[in-house]
Parts: C-alpha cells; structure tokens; sequence
C-alpha cells in the first residue's frame, strides 16, 4: 500500500512560503527563490516596460523566463541589494500580500540607468498565489520605478 | 456579517463611487481619520480630506477616468484591489501639464478596513508608466512645475 501525505494549504502556510521566499531573496539565493515556485508560475512585474520605437518588451511572462534572469540581472547590478518585509497577510485560498521595501546600492547599469555608485528603497506591493503543493504559482509586483531612477540619478523618463 | 463580509463590501463600494467621479460616496467609507499613502505621489497623510484631495485631482486631471477592477484580494481585514485607471488628460495633473495624453496605468490600492470602514490606504502606481504617457520627458521639468517646486 502506498502511503501518501496531503499538505494543507492555509493562510499561515501560504504566509510562511512567501516568508521564506524573501528571506532567500535577502540571501541572493535566485535557485531557492525559484525553488519555492512552480515549474509553470506566472510572473508579472507591471512596472517595467521599455519602450522601443516598434514594441513594448514587458516584465510579464513566466518566473523561469522572465524572473529568474531579472533577480540575477538586480543582484549583479545592486551587490548589497535587500529587503525589508513590514506586512505579509494570507487567506486560505492561497492569496499573499507583502509590503516589502527593497533597496540596494547601484555598481552596475540597470536599464538605461548608468550606475553612479547610489543608493535606493523603494516601498513594493508583492501579489502572490500559493497552490495547494504549497508551491508559489503567480508573483505579481508594482512599485514605482520613477522614485528608483531619481533616486540613482537619472533624470530622464525612457 | 464577518469583518471579512464587510471589509469586501467597502471596497468596492469606494471603487464603485470613484468610477461614477462620486468623491463624496467614496471619501463616506473612510474612516474621518483615515491612514493615506500613495507611494507615487510622496503623500503620507491623515485624514478624509487627504483623500478627498488626491481623488479630486485625479478626476480634474482626466474628467472621463474609468477605473476596470481586475481582482480583488481579501486577506482578512486588508482588501487589495488591482484595477487599471484609464481617462484624457484634461487639466495639469501631478506637475504633467495638459497635453491632451491617454492614460492608462495598472495601479494596487491596498486597504485596511475596520467596521465597515477604510483606515488605511496605500496605493502603488508606476510614476514614470504615467509620466511617458502624459508625453514628460524629464523628471526634473515636473519638479520645476510642481507648486512650491524649484524655479
């Protein structure tokens, strides 16, 4: 006979996944980051857009595709980069909301932001859906990226 | 009724009335003392009027706002709404002069609800999303147009 074990999704286990979610973030651990999320989640970070002359290119798309290159791409560009969590609350259906500040000191360019050596923080509202695997499966962020350029120095609305 | 019950009435009825350019209907389900920040805005304030304040610029800066809630979220006493702002810019708006620009900006509004009212707001937006649709090149030309701004 094959025994199995059912995991129960709660508010606080849902809470304790998103926890520990920044808590690898804090570590620059990008793989644990992305461990604690399905193979297929969504991904969604609605601030960033580039406009080109002939497209838009979005931070939408997968954590696999999109996320993981773009926390890499943060840490290698803001080496002390860090967050803060004031307020995470949960309900059963797996729905976390965190109040997150992330700040970080700029070494390398980001964006068509040149890096000037400073510094930024910046309040961020995380959206998460934790599955019934207790696995993170969508990361929705908005925070405001004009606050980030002039905070680093950069003037110019792209 | 639960708090959670109530907390998922009054927000949408505070969206519901921002959608008519109803200020008075919304600022009804606030709390007198109500908590505001709007991160985009650098407004960390108290009070109903606060509110009223930021809701009347938005509706003067684009008369035909629509807001289209996609989701929202109760965890508890905070209900989190996801919904994009869409309207022509009509008037000068946060140091954006008028250019007549389309805006339309995914926005998270997160609420504390206590007896059927809201005591806290904070809301998240992307300033720069709004400044290239407002047509703003620099941030430092908002700045200099800001009232009580750099001359």
């Amino acid at each position: 006979m094959t025994e199995t074990t059912q995991r129960s999704r709660t508010a606080e286990s849902a809470i304790a996944v998103v926890t520990e979610f920044f808590d690898r973030y804090r570590a620059h651990d990008v793989d644990g980051m992305a461990d604690l999320c399905s193979m297929n989640a969504g991904f969604s970070y609605v601030p960033v857009e580039l406009w080109g002359k002939q497209r838009v290119l979005r931070g939408d798309g997968k954590v696999c595709s999109i996320g993981k290159p773009l926390w890499t791409g943060l840490i290698a560009a803001f080496p002390d980069l860090s967050n803060t969590v004031h307020a995470v609350t949960g309900n059963d259906d797996g729905d976390v909301v965190a109040q997150v500040d992330i700040e970080g000191t700029q070494q390398l360019a980001w964006g068509l932001v040149a890096p000037a050596g400073k510094h930024y923080r910046e309040p961020h509202l995380f959206i998460f859906h934790v599955d019934e695997d207790l696995l993170i499966d969508s990361i929705t962020a908005y925070w405001n990226d004009a606050s980030i350029s002039q905070q680093l120095g950069h003037t110019e609305v792209d | 009724m639960t708090q959670t019950d109530t907390a998922m009435q009054t927000v949408p009825t505070f969206l519901a009335a921002i959608s008519r350019h109803d200020i008075d209907a919304a600022i009804a389900v606030a709390d007198p003392q109500v908590s505001v920040t709007v991160h985009p805005l650098g407004v960390r304030e108290v009070g109903a009027d606060a509110l009223r304040q930021i809701l009347a610029d938005l509706v003067r800066g684009f008369p035909d706002l629509m807001i289209s809630v996609s989701r929202v979220i109760t965890t508890g006493d905070v209900v989190t709404a996801l919904f994009k702002a869409e309207g022509t810019q009509a008037a000068s708006y946060v140091g954006a002069i008028n250019q007549e620009k389309h805006l339309d900006i995914d926005q998270a509004w997160r609420f504390v609800v206590a007896g059927g009212l809201i005591t806290e707001l904070t809301a998240y937006w992307c300033q720069a999303q709004l400044y290239r649709r407002l047509a703003v090149k620099r941030y430092d030309e908002i700045d200099r147009l800001r009232p009580g701004g750099p001359t």
